[in-house]
Parts: structure tokens; C-alpha cells; sequence
């Protein structure tokens, strides 16, 4: 006589994924929880006969499970006695799922069910409300229905019921039990709020503080590293100081005024403000008076007394500034330069503001 | 009579040792001493087979350590080596010369075993080592001895923070860290973005691409030098006159004022050097006219537009400039390509030359550029100031 295999017992050992492939495959025993992380067994297939009629469909959700956790028993039976009860014909979309739902769990359907639920999964068809909220608070795992927690304030007699499967349990206890598990106890939960509420604020908010300051410290340095304000015109003393020179002598007083220096040149016809910054790369170059030249220390650029470039890599020769005389003062104003583009095309040092006429 | 003989052995010694130093400060002009490394490089290739004998590299070894020992009894010298920035130098130059020496060694007994159709040294090589204990043992030792390094290092020689910067008090010379000294060299030579951006970015792009250019399979996980004579030497030109040698260069023969001053010879800042450099466009609009003395060719720089203004001045000044390189970068190229280069040409194919030849022109027109500022005190081959194309 042939013998068939029934599932009776159908379990989710730890490590599910929780991708979905089950509940597809095999809706009426398997429940995918993404609250709660986990894939469950609905609380009718804890019964043996309500799984039997579904062996086919539970071996391939079992077989399609990618990680393999869905593990079940089955019993030996005769052929003969497979009960003759409807199966979903194959896997069904979660929007067919009403047509092509069994007729054993069409009966218990309950009238209530919002409209709004047609297109999600089959909920358990369970008439006690209790029962739903069982659902919310226990893990099947292995077999055995856990409540997760609260056990431990309970009565000894409730304890041991609730080590009891659901389906073991005498109806009321089971829904006593339910009701008080499926309550959320007022103050555990605000106060773990508030523990959780707490670390997320400090957490968060030394994330927001920590990045905070390190903008504000990029952009202060981003910033140019000067003082904010500093006057282009520098008043270099009296005209008269200047005369005194010989023609290609340099006064070096202001070299070091911040943020940029100058040297006073005397040409044989005038005198000029003339950039410390050497037009190779920045450096900064040195007088030599007996060389009679500005000779730059980083790659030996050399600039004559009036700052034309004639060695070394330097492009152009020396900027000049702006200089008037406001009565008797010389003034130097940085804030306008005078570029010549190299040692034979000086024409803008001509212009009236870039030298002083003697 | 014993002191006589001494002082007259120590007279002549001291003689003898001017002389030298008198004569290696004369070979440091540049133009020599770039000359001089490049043939030594070229003979140490050709050689190859011969220094890198244990003994006649021990040899060469004990006398550079005499020379060098023997120069560091000269008080400027010794300024040199023993300044704590300059220390490195010392080290690159006896590791510059040790991982020479393995490679072509290696090459020297490889070539050799080839010839007489011997197997290679790496072939019989397990190269399968045990982590424990030989690898994590030699780790250890390495880590231990280079901490111990480190410190004592630390310990030894001061890194102080100086003053803050002060533009009325600046070294002279103002010299990089001693890695980038090659660098700064570049810079007397070239603007700013071609030697400070241009010519790093294609060394390190040029290192990257070196693989899909050379596809030749000969010396890949072995030693030789035979099999790749023309790659090697490039590269070693390129590594050892092009990096090394201006490193130290950089270190030793440039004083203040970035000017030119012997290893053995006082760094004087006063002392004048006078270098008037020019133009390509100089030489060809004002000193070949000059020279020449024709009566319809006045010497004088172009400064009007041509072309109904559509040919700005600088454009027809630096136009010889501009043909020269172009000449350089495009049609040398093609030169090559059809003559010596034209077996390289075959091998890899059109593409791939034209990025072989972007990296080899870059690279050799470094030292052509220096030469010709040490010889004929060119200062750029074009120079448009205005856009801050100098080159
Ligand atoms: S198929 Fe497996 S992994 Fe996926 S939800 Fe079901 S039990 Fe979890
Ligand atoms: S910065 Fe002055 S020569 Fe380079």
C-alpha cells in the first residue's frame, strides 16, 4: 500500500532572513513579521491536522527558504487516507490571496476585516482578538510559543501556562494571559523610552556638535589667515627722506609691514613702491647692495634695483604699488598694483599713480 | 729631521687635498656635474656585469666611504652633511646604491645563466615562507629596529619650532625638504604649474601607465638586463640623474641666492654671480638681427597685433619659441618613429607611442632645458607672461 508524507509540526529555527518566500509560497502557515524581524507560524498550523492538507505547499516554502531554517515533521500515511482538502493551487499573489484562500480558513473569516487589508497578505482567520494580540507578543520558535516578556511578575500557575504552546492552554487563561501580555506595561516601556529617548538625544547630539565645529573650524580655516581689516595705505614719511637717495638705492623700513611689504626704490627720475613678493612663486627675496640686486633665496630669481627681472626663473619683474604724496607725506597704497608683464614691457609703470615724479 | 719630514709629508698632504677639493669644486658647475653623473651612470650600465662583483662593489663601497669621510673633514662640507635636515641624504645615497647594486647583481647572474642557457635564479625559488616564525620574526626584528631608530633619532637630532615667519629674516637659501629638493631644482628651470604641477603629475601618471605601454613580457618576476637594455636605462635615467642626482645636487651645490657653490667651498651670500638670462624670442628678434646686421632686419622685439588683429603681438614674438617646441613634441616624433623608434613603434602601435613619446618628451626636455640655461643662460623657450604660459 502506498504511504504518503504529511506535515503535523512545522517550526523557523533561528536565522531567517525574512525575505518573503515562504509567506508566498504557503500563506496560511507562515506569517513575515518585518516589525518584528522574523518570520512566525500563524497559530493554526501549530495543529497538526490543519497542516496536513498543506504538506505540499509547506515542503516547497520549506525547500525555497534561502537560508534553510524552515524545518517540519511528518507522519507516514496511507495514501488512501490523504484527505481529499483544497489547496491553493500554487504559490498565490498576495492579491488573490481571498480567492484562492482554503476553504477551512475562508469558514472562520472574520466579518470585520477592514477593507483596506485586501491587498495585504491573509491575516490569521481568528475569531478571538485576544488571540491576535497573542500573536503580537509571542515568537514561535522550535515549536513552542514564548512569550517574550513580563514572565517573571507573574503567578506561578500563569508562568506555567505560559511556558504551555497556545494551543495547549485552556481558552480562558490563554486569553487572560494574552490580554495582560499583549497590554504594554505603562511604566517599563516609558521609562525604556525615555532610557532610549536619552541615548539617541546624546548620541545625535554629540554627532551634531562634533560636526558642527569641525565646519565652523573648516570654513574659519577656509578663510584667508590675515587680520580682517588692514589699511592698504601705509604713510612712509616725508618726501624728503626719499630725495636724499642715490639713484638705485632701495629703503628696506617697509618690508616688513603686514601683509604685504614694499620697497621704496629711487629711480634716476622717480621713486617707486615696489612688491616684496617675488613673481616666481611667493618667496621672498633678499637686497644684496653690493650686488646692487634683489636676489630670491627659494630659486634664484634676481630682480635690479627697480625690479626688473633679469636671472633666474622669475617671469616678470617685481609689482608695484601705488604711491602719492599727500602734502609733504609719502603714501603707499597697496590696494593698487601696477604689473609690467616682463623686462621690456614696463608701460603701465608710467602711469601718473605708480611713481612719484622728482 | 723626524718633524721636518712630517710637517713637509703634511704640507704636501694638505696640498694634495686642496687640489682635490679645488679641483671637484670646479666640477660642480652644474654643466659638469650633471655631465659627469650621466656618464658614470652610462658607464656603470655598460659595466654592469663587472661593479656588481662582490668584491669590486666592496671596493667601490670602501672608497666612496673614504671619500666621503675624507670630505666631511672639510668644514663646509661637514656643515652640509651634518645639518639634521641633510641627514636623509646620506642614508638615500647609501640605499640609492645598495638597491642598485642588488638589482644588478641579480640582472648580472640572470644574463649570465641565460647565456649558457642555465636556469634563472628565480626559478628554482620557493617563494612560499612560513608566517610563523619567519615572517612575523622578521617583522618584529624590522619593527624593533626601526623604532629603536626613531628614537634614537629623535633623541639625537632637534626638529625645534623656529620663530615665526618673519619676511625681514628668511633663510637663505630657503631650501625644501630634502625629497623635494629635485623639485625645487625643476623650478629654477620651469614656471611654477609645469614644474610644481605638470611634471610630478606625469611622473606619477607615467609610473601608472608605464605597464600598458611596455608590454613586453621579458622581465616580469625575474632579473635582467640584457633582455630590457633600453627600458632599464631610460628608466634609470630617469630615476637616478632626473630624481637622485638632483636631490643632491639641491643639497650640496646650491647655497645662497640659490646660487651654484662647490661642496668644499664657503657659502658666502655676497658672493656676485652674475646671470643675465634670455629669451628665446631675445636670441631671435634682438641678438640674431644684431648680429647678422642686415639692413632691413632691425633687432627689437614684435609688439604690434598683425593679421588685422587677429594675431596678437606675442604670439609673432615667441613664434620661434613656439615652432621649436612644436617641432620638439610633434614632428621629432614622427622622426623617430620612422627611424631609430621604429621598431618600438611596431611593437605598440600608434596609440600607445603617442603616450610613450608625451612621457619620454616631458622627461628629456627637463635636461635639455638645464643645459641650455647652463650654457646659454635660456630662460624660456616661450614665454606669454600674460597667460602664464612659460616654458
Ligand atoms: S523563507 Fe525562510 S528566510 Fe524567508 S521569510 Fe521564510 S523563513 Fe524567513
Ligand atoms: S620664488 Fe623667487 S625664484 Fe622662485
Amino acid at each position: 500500500m502506498a504511504t504518503k508524507a504529511l506535515v503535523t509540526k512545522v517550526w523557523i529555527d533561528p536565522g531567517c532572513i525574512v525575505c518573503d518566500a515562504c509567506e508566498t509560497t504557503c500563506p496560511e502557515v507562515f506569517e513575515v513579521q518585518h516589525d518584528n524581524e522574523t518570520c512566525i507560524i500563524r497559530p493554526e498550523a501549530l495543529d497538526a491536522e490543519f497542516n496536513k492538507p498543506l504538506t505540499e505547499s509547506i515542503i516547497e516554502a520549506a525547500e525555497e527558504c534561502p537560508v534553510d531554517v524552515i524545518k517540519f515533521d511528518t507522519v507516514e500515511v496511507d495514501a488512501a487516507d490523504v484527505p481529499a482538502a483544497p489547496k491553493p493551487a500554487a504559490a498565490p499573489a498576495a492579491g488573490a490571496a481571498d480567492a484562492s484562500e482554503p476553504a477551512t480558513a475562508a469558514a472562520k473569516a472574520s466579518p470585520e476585516k477592514p477593507a483596506s487589508k485586501v491587498a495585504a497578505p491573509p491575516k490569521p482567520k481568528v475569531v478571538d482578538p485576544a488571540i491576535q494580540a497573542l500573536l503580537a507578543a509571542t515568537t514561535v520558535r522550535g515549536g513552542h510559543a514564548v512569550i517574550n516578556q513580563g514572565i517573571q511578575d507573574l503567578p506561578d500557575s500563569i508562568k506555567h501556562m505560559s511556558k504551555l504552546s497556545p494551543d495547549k492552554l485552556p481558552p480562558d487563561a490563554r486569553h487572560q494571559k494574552v490580554l495582560q501580555k499583549s497590554s504594554p506595561k505603562k511604566d517599563e516601556t516609558s521609562r525604556r523610552d525615555f532610557v532610549v529617548l536619552g541615548a539617541l538625544t546624546v548620541g545625535w547630539g554629540s554627532v551634531a556638535a562634533a560636526g558642527g565645529v569641525s565646519t565652523l573650524a573648516f570654513a574659519r580655516f577656509m578663510a584667508p589667515n590675515v587680520l580682517e581689516v588692514e589699511d592698504p595705505k601705509v604713510r612712509c614719511g616725508s618726501l624728503a627722506k626719499y630725495l636724499a637717495m642715490a639713484p638705485g638705492e632701495v629703503n628696506e623700513d617697509y618690508k616688513p609691514v603686514k601683509p604685504s611689504g614694499f620697497w621704496i626704490v629711487r629711480e634716476e627720475e622717480r621713486i617707486a613702491a615696489v612688491s616684496i613678493i617675488c613673481t616666481h612663486l611667493g618667496c621672498i627675496p633678499s637686497w644684496l647692495p653690493n650686488d646692487r640686486k634683489f636676489k630670491c633665496p627659494c630659486h634664484g630669481s634676481g630682480f635690479k634695483p627697480n625690479g626688473v627681472n633679469f636671472e633666474g626663473p622669475a617671469p616678470r619683474p617685481l609689482e608695484r604699488f601705488k604711491i602719492y604724496l599727500d602734502g609733504d607725506d609719502v603714501i603707499v597704497d597697496r590696494s593698487k598694483k601696477f604689473l609690467a608683464m616682463g623686462p621690456n614691457d614696463t608701460a603701465k609703470w608710467n602711469d601718473p599713480e605708480a611713481s612719484i615724479p622728482v | 729631521m723626524t718633524t721636518s719630514i712630517h710637517s713637509v709629508f703634511a704640507a704636501a698632504e694638505s696640498g694634495i687635498s686642496d687640489t682635490i677639493k679645488d679641483t671637484l669644486n670646479a666640477l660642480s658647475v652644474p654643466e659638469y656635474f650633471v655631465s659627469i653623473t650621466v656618464v658614470l651612470l652610462i658607464i656603470g650600465l655598460l659595466t654592469y656585469r663587472q661593479w656588481t662583483r662582490p668584491m669590486v662593489a666592496v671596493t667601490l663601497s670602501l672608497l666612496f666611504i673614504a671619500f666621503y669621510v675624507w670630505s666631511a673633514l672639510d668644514e663646509n662640507f661637514f656643515k652640509i652633511i651634518t645639518k639634521p635636515d641633510n641627514i636623509p641624504i646620506t642614508m638615500m645615497i647609501v640605499f640609492t646604491a645598495l638597491v642598485t647594486w642588488v638589482a644588478f647583481r641579480q640582472a648580472a647572474i640572470n644574463d649570465a645563466r641565460l647565456e649558457k642557457g642555465e636556469p634563472l635564479i628565480e626559478s628554482g625559488a620557493d617563494d612560499k615562507v612560513l608566517v610563523w616564525p619567519d615572517l612575523v620574526y622578521t617583522e618584529l626584528i624590522a619593527m624593533v629596529l626601526c623604532t629603536v631608530v626613531l628614537v634614537v633619532w629623535a633623541i639625537v637630532l632637534k626638529a625645534p619650532l623656529e620663530p615665526p615667519a618673519n619676511p625681514t629674516n628668511i633663510p637663505n637659501p630657503s631650501k625644501a625638504p630634502w625629497y623635494f629638493l629635485g623639485l625645487q631644482e625643476l623650478l629654477v628651470y620651469f614656471d611654477p604649474w609645469i614644474a610644481g604641477v605638470l611634471l610630478p603629475s606625469l611622473i606619477i601618471v607615467g609610473l601608472i601607465a608605464l605597464p600598458f605601454i611596455d608590454k613586453n613580457p621579458r622581465g616580469n618576476g625575474y632579473y635582467t638586463f640584457k633582455q630590457r637594455p633600453f627600458v632599464i636605462s631610460t628608466f634609470m635615467f630617469g630615476w637616478m640623474i632626473m630624481w637622485i642626482v638632483l636631490i643632491v645636487l639641491g643639497t650640496f651645490l646650491r647655497g645662497p641666492n640659490w646660487n651654484i657653490f662647490g661642496p668644499y667651498e664657503t657659502w658666502d651670500p655676497h658672493r656676485p654671480a652674475a646671470l643675465l638670462n634670455i629669451n628665446i624670442s631675445d636670441v631671435f628678434w634682438v641678438i640674431t638681427p644684431d648680429w647678422l646686421g642686415f639692413e632691413w632686419w632691425k633687432p627689437g622685439l614684435p609688439t604690434k597685433a598683425a593679421l588685422g588683429g587677429y594675431m596678437p603681438a606675442f604670439l609673432i614674438r615667441e613664434a620661434p619659441g613656439i615652432v621649436l617646441l612644436s617641432g620638439y613634441f610633434f614632428v621629432l616624433p614622427v622622426l623617430l618613429a620612422k627611424t631609430i623608434f621604429r621598431k618600438i613603434y611596431h611593437e605598440i602601435g600608434f596609440t600607445r607611442f603617442c603616450v610613450f613619446w608625451l612621457l619620454m618628451s616631458w622627461m628629456f626636455i627637463v635636461p635639455i632645458k638645464m643645459v641650455l640655461r647652463w650654457m646659454f643662460n635660456l630662460k624660456y623657450f616661450v614665454a606669454v607672461t600674460e597667460y602664464f604660459v612659460n616654458i
